[in-house]
């Protein structure tokens, strides 16, 4: 008996010790460090705006440091999952419009109703976007700004094709694509417009466009509406629109290659994406870059588009929420705001919007179901899948509608 | 444990309990305890917490509250009734069969080839081998993702300069078969140096006058090599299936990183990426530790047929 008392004696003392060295490990605490998690598009697009909030807010708490990580929108909310289980979040995050609403259900982010006069322009905030970061009738995240999405083109080429004016129809902007493909058929695999086959932010447009919708609620449960006839038709047309405009592949998604590199290499007549694209079509087609809103297929009208956003949200379990909220208030600063509006980007408040082009274009703009479980219809890719079955051309589209219209409604209800 | 009950002298009435006595029965005991605490720190108390996890309901919310709910094996039913679970249960076992079988006829046949080849080319072979080896799968992805990537990759470049086909803006993930086709080549191409050069080891226990014997008696080379190499072979052939079998059955990173979150989906899951994505991404913990569950008891079943059929041939030895 005495053997074996003393082998658990020694168990016990080295599991003590581990016990002791991890605990020890873990709870180290972060002194007077304000962490921050941004997107990457502030560090590539607008860097000086980050560092003038932080030194701003350095101004005001002396002795305090502003961490700030940059995160990549694939990855960062599996991050962000797993900070909350070791309870070592962030004090500042900022979420996509769309991601919201499932974080918020689930009591991930601090009320900062308390702190809104504190914002600047929070009375003008964005109506869309103000209510991506509102559950409950309580706020949970502050507009950071939103983007709509345009058409990026290179004005020599449609100068050589004959082209005079930015297209007013969908119509009138097909014939000028196949001028375009004409004018460029030596260049190798040159898309007149180079849009990504699975890119849904600009398929889903043409399915607003001609008056559908993903997902629609009735009698209090979500359905999938991509089936309806309003919507295949609009399928359609973007089927039929990428067909004549882009050679990326049926598969490919609108990250990867970012498209302004295939435009800066010469490859892409415009491409469609957020305004700031402008800012990386290469140094050879910096002259030679415009933009114009996507025209619908109604004359004269624009194509409703995505529009998307940020906002930036406390995470409940960080120690500093009102430094947290603080921070906040110095990024989305009148002058920070006009700041990331030069950029391109759409300020946080209608007080502050101009009449730029992708200004222009949020006038008409769809957003996705506002719906708990819509995050999950993202991470599951079914309307990307949807989309690649249509191009391949191995369903057609009521049938890739119907089966991706079906999964969305189960997903959505939660099943 | 066999050795400590072999060395613990056996305690008898006779024997008074001296303290030296205790001292020298204790110290096998002394010996296994840190291997007993490690395995008890990095591995039982983990695989209890994934247990408790899977009989618990376990969301996002749960997860910021820190605190579950149990519902019994609901989690482990939903997951043996979701069509998905078969589907991929079947694709990776395919795939499995697909990899090891590729990695174990690849790393055998290049062994062989070590054993032929004069010493510099052995030197020059066996340092290609050592620096696949070292090479970082994240890194070896990206290698990857560059060569097939269908803006200028130039795989589809020679591809198509060979007539092969136009492959010129060709996605390599855009259907199923190709996609896992693309993952299998970096998993063998990754695999095999250690294949190769733990059969290159064995070989050299092959007896040469064995060899000999049987070629005097006009075996033909693959008669020897079935007849007299691959016997003794046979144990290390087994442990490198297996331990192969482990690895490509989880695998994760390769094809998630190769086939890239965008364009996964049921249609390619193997089951780590079921694993993944209905866990944690869907933020239903319980649900994915059920299913890691599932997996553990699959691997564990193959396992142990494994570690008998090792047992057995150290029996007849």
């Amino acid at each position: 008996m005495k053997t074996r008392m003393l082998v658990a004696a020694i168990v016990a003392v080295s599991l003590g010790v581990v016990a002791a060295t991890a605990s020890a490990g873990v709870h180290r605490a972060q002194a007077n460090k304000l962490t921050v998690w941004l997107q990457v598009d502030a560090q590539s697009g607008w860097p000086d705006v980050v560092a003038a909030a932080n030194a701003q807010f350095q101004q005001d708490h002396p002795g305090w440091s502003v961490d700030v990580q940059y995160q990549n929108w694939g990855d960062h909310l599996q991050k962000f999952d797993a900070t909350l289980a070791g309870g070592n979040t962030p004090d500042v995050i900022e979420m996509g419009n769309t991601e919201m609403t499932k974080y918020m259900a689930a009591g991930a982010f601090a009320d900062i109703t308390s702190f809104k006069g504190s914002f600047a322009n929070s009375s003008n905030w964005l109506s869309g976007l103000a209510k991506s970061g509102l559950y409950g009738g309580k706020i949970y995240g502050v507009p950071y700004y939103a983007g709509s999405r345009v058409v990026t083109y290179r004005t020599d080429l449609w100068n050589k094709a004959g082209i005079k004016t930015a297209p007013k129809s969908l119509a009138q902007f097909t014939a000028d694509i196949h001028r375009l493909a004409v004018q460029n058929a030596k260049v190798k695999s040159f898309s007149p417009v180079y849009t990504a086959g699975t890119d849904w932010y600009f398929a889903m447009s043409f399915v607003y466009d001609f008056g559908g919708s993903i997902a629609r609620t009735h009698a209090g449960k979500w359905v999938g509406n991509l089936d309806s006839k309003a919507s295949i038709a609009g399928l359609t047309a973007w089927k039929n629109f990428y067909k004549a405009a882009s050679k990326a592949p049926s598969t490919s998604d609108e990250n990867n290659p970012p498209p302004y590199n295939v435009f800066s290499q010469g490859q892409a007549g415009s491409i469609v994406g957020p305004g700031w694209f402008s800012c990386c079509t290469g140094t050879k087609y910096k002259a030679v870059t415009a933009q114009f809103v996507m025209p619908s297929h109604v004359n004269g009208k624009p194509m409703p588009g995505f529009l998307g956003g940020s906002d930036l949200a406390v995470p409940a379990p960080s120690g500093n929420k009102a430094l947290g909220a603080d921070w906040i208030k110095d990024f989305t600063s009148t002058s920070a705001e006009k700041a990331l509006q030069a950029k391109g980007n759409i300020p946080n408040a209608t007080s502050l919007l101009g009449t730029s082009v992708n200004e222009r274009a949020a006038a008409r703009s769809w957003f996705v179901p506002a719906a708990k479980h819509w995050v999950d219809v993202e991470n599951g890719n079914i309307l990307r899948n949807m989309l690649a079955q249509i191009l391949i051309g191995k369903l057609s589209v009521a049938q890739a509608a119907a089966s991706a219209s079906d999964n969305i409604t189960s997903v959505l209800n939660g099943a | 444990m066999a050795v400590a009950a072999e060395t613990t002298p056996r305690w008898s009435r006779r024997h008074r309990l001296s303290w030296a006595n205790v001292r020298r029965g204790s110290v096998p005991y002394v010996l296994l305890a840190p291997v007993v605490v490690a395995l008890a720190a990095i591995l039982g108390y983990p695989i209890y917490s994934l247990v408790r996890l899977s009989l618990q309901h376990y969301t996002l919310f749960e997860l910021i509250a820190h605190k579950g709910q149990y519902v019994g094996l609901k989690n482990f039913g939903s997951v043996l009734h979701d069509q998905i679970f078969w589907h991929t249960l079947v694709r990776t076992i395919v795939f499995t069969v697909v990899n090891v079988g590729l990695t174990i006829v690849g790393g055998t046949a290049i062994a062989l080839l070590l054993v032929k080849v004069s010493g510099w080319v052995r030197i020059l072979l066996t340092s290609g081998l050592v620096l696949v080896w070292s090479m970082p799968q994240v890194v070896a992805v990206q290698v990857w993702n560059w060569m097939t990537n269908f803006q200028n990759g130039v795989v589809n470049y020679v591809l198509t300069e060979l007539h092969v086909g136009n492959y010129y803006g060709h996605d390599f993930t855009q259907s199923t078969f190709s996609a896992l086709g693309l993952v299998t080549t970096l998993i063998v191409w990754g695999a095999l140096p250690f294949v190769a050069i733990t059969l290159y080891a064995a070989l050299s226990q092959v007896p040469g006058e064995l060899v000999e014997a049987a070629e005097i008696d006009g075996a033909r080379p693959w008669r020897v090599f079935l007849d007299v190499t691959l016997p003794i072979l046979r144990p290390v052939l087994l442990i490198l299936t297996s331990l192969s079998i482990l690895w490509d059955f989880g695998v994760f990173t390769q094809p998630y990183l190769l086939i890239r979150q965008v364009h996964i989906h049921p249609s390619n899951y193997l089951m780590g990426i079921y694993l993944f994505e209905e866990g944690y991404l869907k933020s239903d913990y319980g649900r994915g530790a059920a299913i890691s569950i599932l997996m553990l008891l699959l691997v564990g079943a193959l396992s142990f047929v494994y570690v008998r059929r090792m047992v057995r041939i150290g029996e007849a030895e």
